[in-house]
């Protein structure tokens, strides 16, 4: 069972996490909603289209325009208020790193806070435990907030992966949040080279045996983008394929921009895995 | 004659419930089979006895087996002959937990087998109800089983009209030849039906064919 704030879900459902970016220079979709209606119109699509959940973001992963708490508030804060008038019962994630943001987009009813930059901030946990928020524990090798990464190597990256991961998740529990509301993600590209990143796919059972459930966000990124060789515009099979092989894998939660495609793909392959019947059946049976 | 009623229902593979997916393909027959039979039911038979299309020498009190078919349920082994197994579950989901007897009728079956069975039938000891598993021709569309055969029309229509009409003598003559070539799976089915006699009143309930079989539910009250 998986607990997410006000949504709970069987251990073999598979979630589609929709990217909702309050910023003006994300590397995907470049400011296309930044101003807070369009960012709206893209809830109403995106909950249209299936998923599971949002994942709100006020700053851009990589280098850019300089962001502080204040402005990341601005940003997140009122907007997360509005989508929970609009969809009470929707679960809402916050992709942020500060605890100060994490208390008030909680405030405005968060019910997910998306530490995409691994216990940064060490108190952004204590905020989760505090107000029974769930929490994903990311891998980023200790990396400083929205930085590149540059000759990184590892002993064994899915053992890396899997050891910071699990020492958050534990940390978290801890600290009082509840144990179906802590998720594991091994971050792909984050200090990670695409060889790395590939090797986390590849390997992604290894993480899912830890028995926390496992968040990927594999959508468009520079692995699939120098795998295929392939620009920006241009990587929505590959991310599929990777979402495909991550299912297999056990991965539960997908941090994704194309969630009608993203949702097919989880279905087929829970079909596949036999955690899910198809949706109907004729052929050869009349 | 102690068979007070018969009811007549088809047997895809796709009424066994778990087969058909998320969406039920045959929700409407479900649903007509399902009213049929618990309208027979409901008269408080003494028991049972299911016929249809299968070869003998199988276990009476063998599972229905709907793995070999699909789902991710466990194996089961050896189960009844698919058509039995319709009925057995059709019979399970009615809340039926009396009496049940099943028999096997191969479609081709020689007249005196069909005579040895309608004796059996008549001969049994109480009241009970035949649940008949009987389907027409599955030669009925392009894309159907069997693909497309003309003749299956006027085939199944003289079917239907025997069932509305009570004519076991209509099923009687019946083209034997015509039937096995237009894949009807319900020839020897209806042969046993014109062996039990005209029946006081009939309804036929439901007639479709929506994936190239012709599905048909009926009822026999005698």
């Amino acid at each position: 069972m998986l607990k997410l704030g006000r949504g709970e879900f069987d251990d073999t459902a598979l979630l589609v996490m929709a990217i909702v970016n309050r910023t003006r220079d994300s590397f995907y979709d470049n400011g296309a909603t930044w101003e807070e209606e369009r960012a709206l119109d893209r809830v109403r699509q995106v909950v249209a289209e299936g998923a599971d959940l949002v994942d709100i973001g006020g700053v851009k992963a990589g280098p850019g325009e300089v962001v502080d708490a204040a402005e990341e508030i601005r940003r997140t804060a009122p907007f997360v208020a509005k989508v929970r008038a609009e969809f009470p019962d929707l679960v809402v994630s916050v992709d942020t790193w500060r605890a100060d943001v994490a208390e008030e987009v909680v405030a405005a009813g968060a019910d997910v806070l998306n530490d995409a930059w691994g216990g940064h901030d060490p108190r952004l946990a204590e905020v989760a435990a505090a107000t029974g928020t769930a929490i994903v524990c990311t891998h980023t090798n200790g990396a400083v907030p929205r930085t590149p990464p540059h000759r990184p190597s590892y002993d064994d990256v899915v053992a890396s992966a899997i050891h910071d991961t699990v020492a958050l998740a534990e940390r978290a529990l801890s600290l009082g949040v509840d144990r179906r509301s802590i998720l594991i993600d091994p971050a792909h590209d984050f200090d990670k080279n695409t060889w790395h990143s590939l090797e986390l796919t590849r390997r992604l059972d290894e993480m899912a045996a830890t028995g926390w459930p496992v968040l990927v966000s594999l959508s468009n990124k520079d692995f699939v983008g120098e795998t295929l060789d392939r620009p920006v515009g241009e990587r929505v099979v590959g991310t599929l394929a990777a979402t495909a092989v991550s299912a297999w894998h056990g991965a539960q939660v997908y941090r994704v921009h194309e969630v009608a495609e993203t949702r097919q793909v989880l279905d087929m392959v829970a079909s596949i895995k036999g955690d899910r019947p198809p949706a109907r059946v004729v052929r050869g049976l009349a | 004659m102690t068979i007070s009623t018969a009811v007549v229902v088809p047997h895809p593979p796709l009424l066994l419930r778990e087969l058909g997916g998320i969406a039920d393909p045959v929700a409407d027959l479900r649903a007509a089979c399902s009213a049929a039979l618990s309208a027979a039911l409901a008269t408080a038979p003494d028991g049972v006895v299911v016929v249809g299309p299968a070869e003998p020498g199988f276990d009476e009190g063998a599972p229905v087996d709907v793995r070999r078919f699909g789902t991710t349920s466990a194996r089961t082994g050896p189960g009844l002959p698919q058509a039995l197994g319709v009925g057995r579950r059709l019979l399970d989901e009615a809340g039926w937990t009396g009496p049940a007897a099943l028999r096997a009728l191969p479609p081709d079956a020689a007249d005196a087998d069909l005579a040895g069975l309608a004796d059996e039938l008549a001969a049994r000891p109480g009241r009970e109800v035949l649940l008949l598993m009987a389907e027409g021709s599955a030669r009925r569309l392009d894309k159907g089983p069997g693909m497309l055969d003309e003749r299956a029309f006027g085939f199944d229509d003289a079917v239907l009209r025997a069932l509305r009409e009570g004519d076991a003598t209509a099923l009687t003559a019946l083209d034997v030849d015509l039937a096995r070539e237009l894949m009807v799976e319900g020839r020897g089915s209806f042969r046993l039906l014109a062996r039990l006699g005209h029946p006081a009143r009939t309804e036929v309930s439901h007639a479709d064919d929506p994936y190239g079989v012709l599905y048909a539910v009926a009822t026999w009250t005698y």
